[in-house]
């Protein structure tokens, strides 16, 4: 398993580069909502639960996919971690 | 009988001051409450010369606030305006200057966002917080000081209640006026309708500047009943989305249809607990047959109904679900005109049409809108004079939807006439977002174009050519149309390309653009 910061570098990228839209955010920290910025919106969340999947191997049910998993970048890592450690 | 929208919210907090009347982000304020905070709120507004003839602008994320905001600035007379809490400042600004808001109740956060050059028409800068350290904004506490006393005020229902800013073909936002007789001649019909009682628990998906937010919140003020307001965070997440309705008991649902169809393929809606939800409302867009047929599987207790209507016409046609008629059922209608509320459809030599043709579709009643605000030269495109008869010189809505009329009586909608398109239930005129990317120097040409989605309506894409090869990046244009227009019209694709096909007559082809693009990229 890849170190979580590398891990939160590259969901931290993707989010920037395929989600955010360039919604004049450059820079997320580790602790940003990314909700009440308005970076994840309806249709978002999937793009970025398909990048999850491929990227860490994961399979995530569409009972995981909650505010509470997705909140933040480091809700998301630890999200990923604790679906990688279950498997 | 109410002909002002506060009225209804009055009457209810005289026979029901102790129930609860709205709830969001785990705080509820009761009838009575709610009667308190927007009497004091219209007092402060009176406080500082706001009344009739003026418009207050609300610019935050759902609260009880809103609700509060929302019936504190009728109570004083006033217009309000809902604002997108996602919608960049620039958008906002121009909003402002368009209606020349006279107050603005809005975040600290949101506030510093917004040039000081944007504020001038501001007499008022209201936050919903506790406190403010800046002398030029009061904060919600300072509301405490005056008395919940309703304040004197001489409306009539033919006042602007508020306004509901769409997008418009030019680039520009416009701003739709609805009046209290406009939005009470929908509110009547639903309570009618629906039997909305007391101990109904109403769900507000819609964002509050989206006009399905009227029914939510003022026929559960109408009857005495609960609104549940769903936090923007929370719509996004399916689960959590399915988990609210359960935990809160939510027993009539409103939203657009790509909500339910979330909710039917991510929200597991066969694992909750979801007896109570009676009444299942949607409106916005068109909502696939396949779809509607499993949800009334997963939701066999719900009764379902179609509500169909431009904000220009709050809703005009209506076609409750007939389970029983479902699997023979091709198209889903939109049914046919709601109470007080006539609608026709004109083919293209303006006559009336026949079962089984098409045409253009005209409202007519008390629920239209007189036009768009500062605007006359669009409202005279749109609000016409009766086109078959007008003896009374009253005035018709040209909606732009094309229309079946089926044997049976009741309309199917088949497409627009324009270019404007929906997407997740939000209006969107190509032209907005094109003259978006036309502001952008280095932009020779730019097309926006809608690629069908059965479960959001459509995706966007956009071509832009540059003036100098390699002279933008695509990241340069989605941050500039990020300051200018707000997320939903944002395109989710932006291709690079040396020119533009055309038709034989010179305009762009969106049809060839539309079907020629590049494979595989719509989901990236």
């Amino acid at each position: 398993m890849t170190s979580s910061s590398a891990n939160i570098d590259k969901i931290r990228r993707f989010i920037l580069d395929k989600i955010a839209l360039g919604r004049g955010i450059t820079a997320l920290a580790d602790e940003e909502s990314l909700v009440e910025r308005g970076v994840i919106d309806s249709l978002g969340i999937f793009q970025l639960v398909s990048f999850l999947e491929e990227t860490f191997g994961v399979q995530v049910g569409d009972d995981e996919i909650l505010l509470e998993n997705f909140s933040t970048i480091l809700d998301i890592d630890h999200f990923v971690r604790a679906k990688l450690a279950a498997e | 009988m109410a002909y002002l929208l506060q009225q209804l919210q009055s009457a209810s907090a005289e026979r029901h001051a102790d129930k609860p009347a709205v709830w969001a982000q785990g705080r509820t304020l009761t009838h009575g409450q709610l009667e308190a905070d927007s009497n004091r709120l219209a007092l402060c507004l009176q406080a500082r010369g706001i009344g009739r003839g003026d418009r207050v602008g609300l610019w935050f994320p759902k609260a009880v606030e809103s609700i509060v905001a929302m019936l504190g600035i009728l109570k004083c007379g006033a217009t309000y305006v809902p604002l997108d809490p996602m919608a960049p400042p620039m958008r906002i600004a121009s909003i402002l200057a368009d209606c020349s808001l006279a107050g603005l109740i809005t975040d600290a956060t949101r506030l510093h966002g917004l040039d000081p050059s944007a504020q001038q028409s501001l007499r008022l800068r209201l936050l919903v917080e506790p406190a403010t350290a800046d002398a030029s904004t009061l904060s919600w506490d300072t509301l405490g000081a005056f008395p919940d006393t309703p304040p004197a005020v001489d409306a009539v229902e033919s006042d602007l209640a508020y306004i509901l800013y769409t997008s418009g073909s030019t680039g520009n936002p416009k701003g739709v006026m609805i009046s209290h007789r406009n939005a009470l001649t929908f509110v009547d019909w639903c309570a009618d309708t629906f039997r909305v009682t007391a101990s109904d628990r109403l769900s507000n998906h819609a964002p509050l500047h989206f006009d399905l937010s009227v029914f939510d919140v003022y026929n559960a003020l109408e009857a005495g009943a609960c609104v549940f307001l769903i936090p923007e965070s929370v719509a996004v997440f399916p689960a959590n989305m399915a988990a609210f309705i359960a935990q809160h008991g939510i027993s009539i649902w409103y939203s657009v249809p790509s909500a339910l169809v979330s909710l039917l393929l991510h929200g597991g809606l066969e694992t909750r607990e979801l007896a109570a939800l009676r009444l299942v409302l949607f409106a916005g867009e068109v909502l696939p047959m396949t779809y509607l047929r499993r949800l009334t599987a997963a939701l066999p207790r719900a009764d379902f109904h179609n509500l169909y209507g431009p904000t220009e016409t709050n809703v005009c046609t209506h076609y409750p679900v007939d389970r029983a008629a479902l699997a023979q059922l091709e198209r889903l209608p939109i049914g046919r005109a709601c109470a007080n509320t006539e609608v026709f459809a004109l083919d293209a030599g303006g006559a009336r049409v026949q079962p089984g043709q098409e045409g253009e579709l005209y409202v007519r009643g008390p629920s239209v809108t007189s036009g768009y605000w500062g605007d006359a030269e669009k409202t005279a495109r749109s609000v016409v004079p009766h086109p078959l008869h007008s003896p009374s010189g009253e005035k018709v809505y040209r909606t732009g939807d094309l229309v079946v009329l089926r044997s049976d009586g009741d309309y199917d909608f088949v497409g627009r006439r324009d270019s404007m398109v929906k997407s997740r239930g939000y209006r969107i005129e190509l032209g907005d977002i094109e003259s978006a990317l036309y502001l952008l120097p280095g932009v020779r040409e730019a097309a926006a174009v809608a690629i069908p989605d059965p479960e959001i309506g459509c995706r966007l894409i956009a071509f832009v050519v540059p003036h100098q090869p390699d002279g933008l990046s695509v990241l340069s244009i989605q941050q500039h149309c990020s300051e200018r227009i707000p997320k939903y019209m944002i395109p989710e694709k932006i291709i690079l390309c040396d020119g533009l096909p055309r038709t034989s007559t010179g305009k762009v082809d969106r049809t060839r653009l539309a079907r020629d693009r590049e494979p595989g990229e719509a989901s990236t």
